[in-house]
């Protein structure tokens, strides 16, 4: 097919408003006699609520409403998938940050005095801040029910067998750190009432649809009666998939009957909410002489932190990766995501992915070299093809490009020219340099057994455009310029006539959220199905005002007209004035089921997935050996992405996660001691800027058509971050000599293992 | 206290309290187009030019830049007429969520207006206040030197 619009050099629709600052973020709206809210967060990490008194915040003069658990109608509880975390603290606080109380008054300055006003009587608890030991039977208790959130196990083979069998064994131990999504547009936003006593919440968000579900729960209201608005987002991540701010806001814009706004400064917002789950990874490979994996023992500690949110489902999508994609024959997989009194841990870019991945592809780095294999072989020789099973134990059935992209890792002139980048550096000797690489896997949608669909409207207008309509959001990812491209393909359409309306519970059907790499695909199917529809409707015009038959029409840019009489057309325009003379404007709907696997593993909700995606990263390094300072110089992302709509996003999407993922190796960890958070900052929580930047980043995309995607493209918002972290540290070990089994590879840490590397060597 | 400044070349006073931040100031008056959050001078969301120096708003007094120009990104330019360096920006990628955006697009035409021709290095540096979460800040530094030399070609030191 001849294609105008997908795979061509597009650039974003929404890119003019943006550098020209006339978008309108949600915390960039205001309403006439708006106030401002303010939350009360508990400093204690594990604390029994005694008392709370808000007779003197009430008193202030300008305050309007002070709430506290007592002011929630609903369920005082959410969560995507366990709704265990309260709107406002009842009798137990259970992180430093849980939500106490909150304030609405006529100023941001009085808000903010007034939460400080109201008393609350504490009993402090002993903190339980290490997963190991929080899930022993004597360790206090987070949640009456237990520290343990999830426990999976999954078996396949015989593990003692695949043991004796190996000629090596490999055992050690990971760590990976949490990590703060650090989107720059923070938790915020405003809920009003409108006249006709219905709410709306303006606030940036995965899933409209989903947020206005569960504030119905809390709300006790009908979700009729709420719209969610939760786009444009200033960056999310992952981070703004469970609920944050929301029920607060509109507890006070009820109790109040006014606008309240709410914007959660960078420390507020660090320490409150969302993180990636730190994990604790122990791993025992078994390998044959010649290469062949034939073992692999892993046990998994999540952190979830106070709260359940999505900690069971993130901790399975990592045991499903856990062991990379490899062919292992005998494998036993046993995980626990647990509850600890560490801040709270939800989605972010890469659902767990990322913490094995660095497990696994460290253990494969260690083996490779001990075997003296070259590292592209020894993958290619265990590699996963479709037809195969998998570690957990289902086969996989699609295509998942994995030799693939082994090739083009193997063909990018990163590893080709890897000498180049090798060996101590000439000028500065204490510059040493390496390179190392990388592969992973992930599932792509929900996975088995849970609603994963999407729908679409397409509304002609009445000059003749048209009109989109897809309830994902755009995050910053591109999603409404990929929604454009396709509707303008499947349209044959021209793209400027063509609006995208996303992200609002009213004017856009329920789509499914914008998480697991899923908006793309799901939206833009629901779209192209939609497409299809109107078509059909536009040559049913046509054929009435031609006097032809339906099946003569054929349409192009803009207008319908007879195959074998090119000058016989109608222009849209005329199309949508003929449509309303006969009873109104052509509407079509778009219904697309994320097709899903037709079997349960046993024992793990959720897996296996259906469709993967799968990257290989290569990354350059220069370790300097007088600090421990490490820096990625260069970088290779190869990934399977299906046909690519829109070339620049995909660049932008895999320089941006692949940058992220060198942040996440290096440098990024939110330390949090005793349950206090320690690095509330940008100064002491360091993500990459621009001068981080390596010289180069390679975007290598494997094209295989996807046969159930739109145009045959496959997700790819998360994957592009997920194998960096071992790609770098495998790098580290080529350049210096050293082994990272515990990431951030920060100075320190380098340094540390710079001098046993020393002592040892004495 | 009053103030008066010029923003984006329109003469504009205000009334403040002596201990009122800029971007507080700026924002409330309905300049939304300055963002952030931080509050604390390390995310560079916040940037505005003070007579053409790139500063980051939320750690600006509003009383000390009395009588100063103030330039927000939408002084360089609109949607149907807008700048070198938004239109570099806008069609090279370095866009993404947009939230950095308004904050890089004024360090880099601080930078230009200093240096028409800047090497690689010198855009890094002069975007290294302004963080971004969504890019690899490749594509920024690409629609920088672009712009630049639009810029030069159009024999035009961009100045608004
Ligand atoms: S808000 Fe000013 S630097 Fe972040
Ligand atoms: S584009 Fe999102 S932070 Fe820069």
């Amino acid at each position: 097919m001849d294609l105008k619009y997908v795979g061509k050099d597009i650039p974003r629709v929404d890119a003019y408003e943006k550098v020209t600052g006339t978008t309108k973020y949600m915390s960039d709206l205001s309403f006439d006699g708006m106030l401002w809210g303010k939350v009360l967060r508990s400093i204690h990490p594990h604390a029994l609520i005694k008392s709370i008194d808000t007779s003197k915040a009430k008193a202030l003069p300008g305050v309007e409403a002070v709430v506290t658990w007592e002011d929630v109608p609903g369920l005082n509880g959410f969560g995507i998938a366990i709704q265990d975390q309260p709107v406002l603290c009842k009798d137990k606080v259970r992180y430093a940050g849980d939500a106490v109380a909150a304030v609405a008054a006529v100023s941001k300055e009085i808000a903010e005095e007034a939460a400080l006003l109201i008393e609350v009587e504490y009993e402090v608890l002993p903190v339980v801040d290490d997963p190991i030991r929080a899930i022993e039977p004597d360790s206090p208790k987070v949640h009456e029910s237990g520290n343990i959130l999830l426990h999976t196990e999954i078996r396949k083979g015989d593990i003692d067998k695949g043991f004796d069998e190996a000629d090596l064994i490999i055992e050690n131990t990971y760590y990976a750190s949490r990590q703060e999504h650090a989107f720059l547009e923070t938790e915020d936003g405003i809920a009003l009432i409108e006249e006709d006593g219905t709410l709306t919440v303006y606030a940036g968000s995965h899933y409209p649809h989903r947020d206005q579900l569960q504030l119905s729960r809390c709300l006790n209201m009908p979700v009729e009666k709420i719209r969610v608005v939760s786009s444009p987002v200033g960056g999310a991540f992952g981070g703004k998939d469970e609920l944050t701010i929301q029920p607060i806001m509109a507890l006070l814009a009820l109790k109040t009957g006014k606008p309240v706004k709410m914007v959660m400064p960078r420390e507020e917002s660090i320490i409150s909410y969302w993180k990636r789950h730190p994990m604790i990874m122990i791993y025992r490979t078994g390998v044959k002489r010649d290469g062949t994996l034939v073992a692999n023992d892993v046990k998994v500690y999540a952190d979830t932190g106070a709260y359940a949110s999505l900690g069971g489902p993130i901790l399975n999508l990592a045991l499903e990766s856990s062991c990379g994609l490899y062919r292992i024959p005998h494998v036993h997989i046993d995980g626990y995501s647990v509850y600890t009194n560490n801040g709270i841990s939800g989605a972010f870019r890469g659902f767990g992915v990322p913490q094995v991945t660095f497990a696994m592809e460290s253990q494969m780095d260690i083996i490779a070299e001990k075997l003296g294999l070259d590292p592209i072989e020894f993958r290619r020789k265990n590699i996963l093809k479709k037809g195969e099973v998998a570690p957990i134990g289902h086969h996989i059935t699609t295509d998942v490009e994995s030799e693939a992209v082994l090739d083009a890792m193997e063909g990018s002139r990163l590893w080709r020219e890897r000498e180049r980048y090798r060996g101590t550096d000439k000028n500065r000797p204490w510059i040493k340099r390496g390179v190392g690489l990388a592969l992973s896997w992930q599932g792509m949608g929900l996975g088995v057994g849970l609603p994963d669909f999407g729908d679409a409207v397409i509304e002609m207008d009445p000059d003749g455009g048209f009109i989109v309509r897809v309830g994902c959001v755009e995050i910053g990812q591109g999603a409404m310029t990929v929604y454009a491209q396709v509707a303008a393909e499947a349209l044959r359409f021209p793209i400027e006539r063509i609006r995208v309306v996303i992200g609002d519970t009213r004017n856009a059907p329920d789509a499914g959220p914008t998480t697991a790499s899923r908006a793309a695909y799901v939206g833009g199917k629901a779209i192209f199905l939609a497409a299809e529809e109107m078509n059909e409707k536009i040559k049913g015009y046509a054929s009435g005002m031609l006097s032809v038959s339906p099946d003569e029409i054929e349409i192009d840019d803009g207008s319908a007209y007879v195959k074998t009489a090119k000058d016989k057309r109608v222009s849209y325009e005329e199309i949508s004035s003929y449509a309303i003379e006969r009873g109104g404007l052509p509407v079509a709907e778009g219904h697309f089921d994320l097709p899903t696997a037709d079997k349960a593993i046993e024992g793990a909700f959720g897996l296996p997935h259906h469709i993967y995606s799968c990257c290989g990263q290569i990354a350059a390094v220069e370790v300097n050996t007088l600090t421990g300072q490490a820096r990625v110089t260069d970088g290779a992302v190869v990934v399977d992405a299906g046909t690519v709509i829109n070339q620049g996003g995909l660049e932008g999407q895999s320089e941006g996660g692949f940058v992220m993922g060198t942040g996440y190796a290096l440098t990024e960890d939110l330390i949090i001691e005793n349950g206090v958070v320690k690095t509330p900052n940008f100064s002491t929580y360091i993500i990459p800027t621009s001068k981080d930047m390596p010289s180069s980043i390679e975007t290598i995309p494997v094209t295989n058509y996807e046969s159930t995607g739109p145009f045959g493209a496959k997700g790819i918002g998360e994957i592009g971050m997920v194998p960096t972290a071992p790609a770098v540290t495998n790098a580290i070990y080529d350049a210096a000599d050293i082994r990272v089994f515990k990431i951030p590879a920060t100075g320190e840490r380098i340094y540390e293992l710079l001098k046993q590397k020393k002592g040892e060597n004495k | 206290m009053k103030v008066t400044y010029i923003i984006n070349g329109k003469k504009q006073e205000f009334d403040i309290s002596p201990g009122e931040i800029l971007l507080d100031l700026l924002r409330d008056n309905g300049y939304m187009e300055v963002k952030g959050d931080c509050y604390e001078g390390t995310c560079g969301a916040c940037t505005v030019l003070i007579n053409n120096v790139p500063y980051a708003s939320c750690t600006t007094l509003a009383a000390g830049v009395d009588e100063a120009e103030i330039t927000t990104v939408k002084g360089l330019g609109d949607i149907n007429n807008p700048h070198p360096v938004q239109q570099a920006f806008a069609k090279f990628g370095a866009v993404q969520c947009g939230y950095c955006t308004p904050g890089e697009i004024l360090s880099a035409y601080a930078l230009l207006l200093k240096d028409p021709d800047p090497g690689e290095e010198d855009i890094k540096r002069a975007l290294d206040g302004n963080l971004c979460r969504c890019s690899g800040y490749m594509q920024q530094i690409e629609a920088v030197k672009i712009a630049a030399k639009m810029m030069r070609e159009a024999g035009d030191n961009g100045r608004v």
